[in-house]
């Protein structure tokens, strides 16, 4: 199959999902949502473990993983307990895939990385983006009451 | 922003914690990555993820809401975000993940458009600005 089809299917799978993520907030807590998101990954493990092993992976990449695994897993339950709180998911589900802010950061300030220019512009575009996302105009305060009274 | 007597929402403040969540995940991710295969990675992911459910379980003290509609959309977010990562991993095998990981991090065009009909979520002028630039900003920071 092409990889366009394939990507094509993430895009559609992930989008979906979170519409998915907002309609499950409205009807179970974020802390239940997290355990049965996990529960549906477990269920693809048996489908993964025939496709690969683990074997020759060192025990410093395992722990990585695995750590890498449970920090996926409170970044799943923030995204679940701010839509829980209510922002919508049109808002939640952009802001928060902006993490690659986050990643670019990390790898600058522990790896020595260094953002490109076209890095830099995207830091700059996801900072500006955060804060125009983010916005919602406070309700406009009730109008006093014009009374007739003397 | 909205705020409240000037402090933030506290569901943006949820929001900036996923941010850092899971960009500690994509830098973990990268280091491990270099020897791991991305299959091999999901799989670690997903024993990883035990623990905080089992941590969220005792928390909880075991009360799990067992709305069935509720938990049906929890269910199928493990096996869509599951199923979506084994297609882009799919679709590494014959393209660039220069290619591969900007096009697929468009993903929430969709959700904004779901959320937009199912259900009925309109975004402000700045909001819609913000979308268009958060869009780029994902395409540009996954190059």
């Amino acid at each position: 199959m092409h990889w366009m089809i394939y990507a094509g299917v993430a895009i559609v799978l992930w989008g979906v999902n979170g519409l998915f993520m907002k309609l499950g907030t409205n009807r179970v807590s974020a802390r239940s949502m997290v355990i049965w998101v996990t529960a549906g990954f477990v269920v693809l493990l048996p489908w993964m473990w025939k496709l690969t092993t683990l074997q020759g992976l060192s025990s410093r990449v395992i722990f990585v993983g695995l750590l890498a695994g449970a920090v996926n897993g409170l970044g799943n339950w923030a995204v679940f307990a701010c839509l829980e709180k209510g922002a919508k998911a049109s808002v939640a589900i952009p802001l928060t895939a902006l993490y690659p802010l986050c990643t670019v950061a990390l790898a600058t300030v522990f790896l020595n990385e260094r953002p490109t220019k076209l890095q830099w512009i995207g830091i700059v575009l996801a900072v500006a983006a955060g804060a125009m996302l983010s916005y919602e105009p406070a309700p406009a305060a009730p109008k006093e009451q014009v009374s007739c009274a003397p | 922003m909205q705020t409240d007597h000037g402090r933030l929402p506290i569901w943006l403040w949820y929001a900036f914690l996923c941010i850092f969540w899971w960009g500690l995940w994509g830098f973990l991710s990268k280091i491990g990555s270099g020897t791991a295969n991305p299959l091999q990675m999901q799989i670690l992911f997903t024993l990883g993820m035990l623990p905080v459910a089992i941590g969220m379980l005792l928390h909880m003290r075991g009360r799990l809401d067992r709305e069935r509609i509720g938990v049906s959309y929890g269910f199928l977010c493990g096996i869509a975000t599951g199923l979506g990562t084994l297609g882009y991993f799919a679709a590494l095998r014959t393209q660039d993940a220069s290619v591969v990981t900007p096009l697929t991090g468009v993903f929430p065009i969709l959700t904004v458009a779901l959320a937009f009909v199912v259900l009925r979520e309109r975004l402000n002028k700045v909001q819609m600005g913000g979308m268009l630039l958060a869009l780029a900003s994902i395409v540009i920071l996954s190059t």
